[in-house]
């Protein structure tokens, strides 16, 4: 009874979230059970057939794609990200609060007009080849468009304020008497860094990496600008099987197993928390 | 006296414009226990963190062991701190925060660093916690692993700042006996920083009193104790009386003073000459529980009426009008006569009990006690 006054104060959120994302997610799970007729409307018949075709390997190709994007994304931003991150926790009051500004600045226009821009940047007749031709530095344009680095291009640009945040906000709450007690104990700054700062970060970095990596496999539209449709991920697969494919049921058993994927990520960031802060951290994302 | 182990010449220190540390100038000797004692804001941290290298100085030279070690940063110093909030490594269980400082310098292999950690929880009375985690130890125990981190690195000086702070009362008096022996077993060098008179007393061999960036007397607890040397010193330290007094005349040693209708016979501070406090004014400072109380008239005794009487159970404090000036007395036993409001009484004080101090600009008249009638 004390325990559930104690969390009373969270039931409209649990209510909110169980009919917008509960009752749908559970909508989604059926209907991967679920069968559909030529037309593509959908037949209530048992079948565990979506989930036979996922393991075809025209399709395990495409889960290996995603999770390869996914990772390589996260690996990508985290690198770029963290000293990003560890500058901007670092400075001034005011510097400070202008570079979060201008770390965040992006997200105030609209994710695929940024995906356009990257065309305008990187196509044939595109900004960089008319600079670089212009300045006589090569004949021909480089083509840049279309591949699969283009597309990871793409898709680190978009989340990489997500891995920035995530460890600026490890970095910036580090106490900073650890430091100077480890410089006092003898420790020039790296070997601080490596021993004490990083350590003590990793649950930032591994909250930034969840929060890169889920999104970076669900994202369609990068690839399908940057790529020109020629990889093809998880999240184009579902997006063509619901609107060309007209077979929802498969299209659902994909976000099954694109939802298992992410749990699996979750788990072992969970785990990462817990033993690096011996289970001592208020401020994991999970 | 031998030569200094550090030695701080002329230190100057500014953040932005505000001047934290005024020539600062003081010889620490081997083996001592040292304390900084002074209000919030007086510069005692700051000073510590210049020793330690956490902080640059903006003029001036240290010298430990005679070299200058101004200039090098914290890790190339053979000084340790123990922090404020002990700053553990809340990632490292209590064995490898204490080897933390032997590790990076790699100063032994793990089997001797084995032993010697043992040698050194011992000390700290920490044998069996080794595997536990920092959050997993109560406040009084961090304390102690911190000290063990420090000192297992066999510093010149063990920088402590504020160290007691965060524990309670009991805890707190029973850390100063403990850190007090543990420096005299260890025969390392303490500089230890405080607000708190009474850990200074209690524990130190020096005091050095610091007032906005300024040394303003350095001596034995005693020396600072019953002969401050100004009136921030005699204010800050103890329980005191302090009045504005008119010169009559120099008598030898003593001074003839008047305080409202009564006049006193009394020394100048050895700390000032006599001639200081010969002005037309000077400061009368009396420790509180150093004067008593009684019914009957006493040679040299002053008459006043009691204005109230407090008991707190070991002590009794009084307040009584001396002819229009107000003095806090404070007993410790029952006395001869069981005096209650309104009564006229007789007041004594042990003759080192007062001092007369030069006058000071600013001056303002308090009583002591613990609170205005």
């Amino acid at each position: 009874m004390k325990k559930f006054k104690q969390n009373a104060p969270a039931i409209p959120i649990l209510v909110w979230f169980g009919i917008l994302v509960g009752i749908p997610l559970i909508f989604v799970v059926i209907l991967s059970f679920l069968s559909r007729d030529e037309l593509g409307n959908i037949v209530v018949r048992f079948t565990l057939d979506n989930y036979k075709r996922i393991f075809d390997p025209i399709y395990i190709k495409v889960f290996i794609n995603s999770l390869f994007l996914a990772t390589l994304t996260s690996f990508i931003t985290m690198i770029i990200g963290y000293p990003v991150a560890y500058f901007t926790a670092n400075l001034e009051k005011k510097k400070k609060a202008l570079a979060i500004l201008l770390i965040m600045l992006p997200f105030w226009i609209s994710s695929l007009l940024r995906t356009y821009g990257w065309i305008i940047l990187l196509g044939n007749t595109g900004l960089v080849n008319n600079l670089l031709i212009g300045f006589n530095i090569i004949d021909k344009p480089l083509s840049m468009m279309y591949k699969f680095s283009t597309i990871l291009t793409g898709t680190a640009y978009m989340l990489i304020p997500f891995m920035i945040i995530a460890i600026y906000n490890s970095v910036d709450k580090l106490d900073r008497s650890l430091l100077e007690a480890s410089y006092d104990l003898g420790a020039g700054k790296w070997k601080t860094f490596f021993k004490i700062t990083l350590p003590l970060t990793i649950p930032g970095i591994a909250g930034g990496f969840t929060l890169v990596f889920i999104p970076s496999l669900g994202l369609f539209f990068i690839s399908d600008l940057l790529g020109g449709g020629k990889n093809i991920f998880l999240g184009n697969l579902i997006n063509s099987l619901i609107t060309k494919g007209r077979n929802k049921p498969l299209a659902a058993a994909f976000s099954v197993g694109m939802i298992i994927m992410v749990l699996i990520v979750l788990f072992i960031y969970s785990r990462l928390v817990k033993r690096n802060t011996g289970g001592a951290d208020e401020n994991s994302i999970i | 006296m031998d030569k200094p182990l550090l030695s701080l010449t002329d230190v100057n220190k500014y953040f932005d414009d505000s001047h934290i540390l005024k020539d600062i100038s003081l010889d620490i000797h081997d083996g001592e226990f040292l304390t900084l004692l002074g209000p919030s804001g007086c510069g005692k941290t700051t000073m510590l963190r210049c020793i330690a290298g956490l902080e640059s100085i903006n003029s001036g030279d240290i010298l430990l062991n005679g070299s200058s070690i101004k200039d090098l940063p914290p890790n190339k110093r053979n000084v340790n701190t123990v922090f404020q909030n002990y700053a553990l490594f809340p990632h490292l269980n209590i064995y490898d925060n204490v080897a933390y400082g032997p590790r990076i310098k790699k100063s032994m292999n793990e089997a001797d660093l084995k032993v010697r950690i043992n040698e050194i929880l011992e000390l700290v009375q920490m044998t069996g916690y080794e595997e536990r985690m920092t959050h997993q130890l109560s406040g009084g125990q961090r304390q102690r692993i911190a000290i063990a981190r420090a000192l297992i690195n066999e510093p010149d000086i063990l920088l402590l700042d504020e160290p007691l702070g965060a524990l309670d009362l009991k805890l707190r008096r029973y850390m100063q006996t403990e850190l007090a022996s543990l420096q005299k077993q260890t025969k390392t060098t303490f500089v230890y920083v405080t607000h708190d008179q009474e850990e200074a007393l209690n524990m130190s061999d020096r005091i050095v009193v610091l007032n906005k960036g300024v040394i303003q007397q350095v001596g034995s607890p005693r020396e600072v104790y019953n002969n401050p040397s100004n009136l921030f010193v005699a204010d800050f330290i103890g329980d005191r009386n302090i009045k504005k007094v008119k010169v009559i005349e120099k008598n030898g040693d003593y001074v003839r003073v008047m305080l409202k209708d009564n006049i006193i016979d009394i020394k100048c501070s050895t700390n000032a000459t006599t001639k200081d406090c010969s002005d037309d004014y000077a400061i009368l400072a009396i420790h509180t529980d150093k004067m008593s109380i009684s019914c009957s008239e006493k040679p040299n005794s002053l008459m006043g009426t009691i204005i109230s009487v407090h008991y707190s159970g070991s002590q009794i404090r009084s307040q009584v009008d001396l002819g229009g000036e107000k003095v806090a007395v404070i007993e410790y036993r029952s006395n001869d006569c069981d005096y209650k409001k309104g009564d006229k009484v007789y007041i004594t004080w042990e003759e080192s009990g007062a001092i007369l101090l030069p006058m000071e600009e600013g001056f303002k008249e308090r009583s002591g006690g613990y609170e205005e009638v």
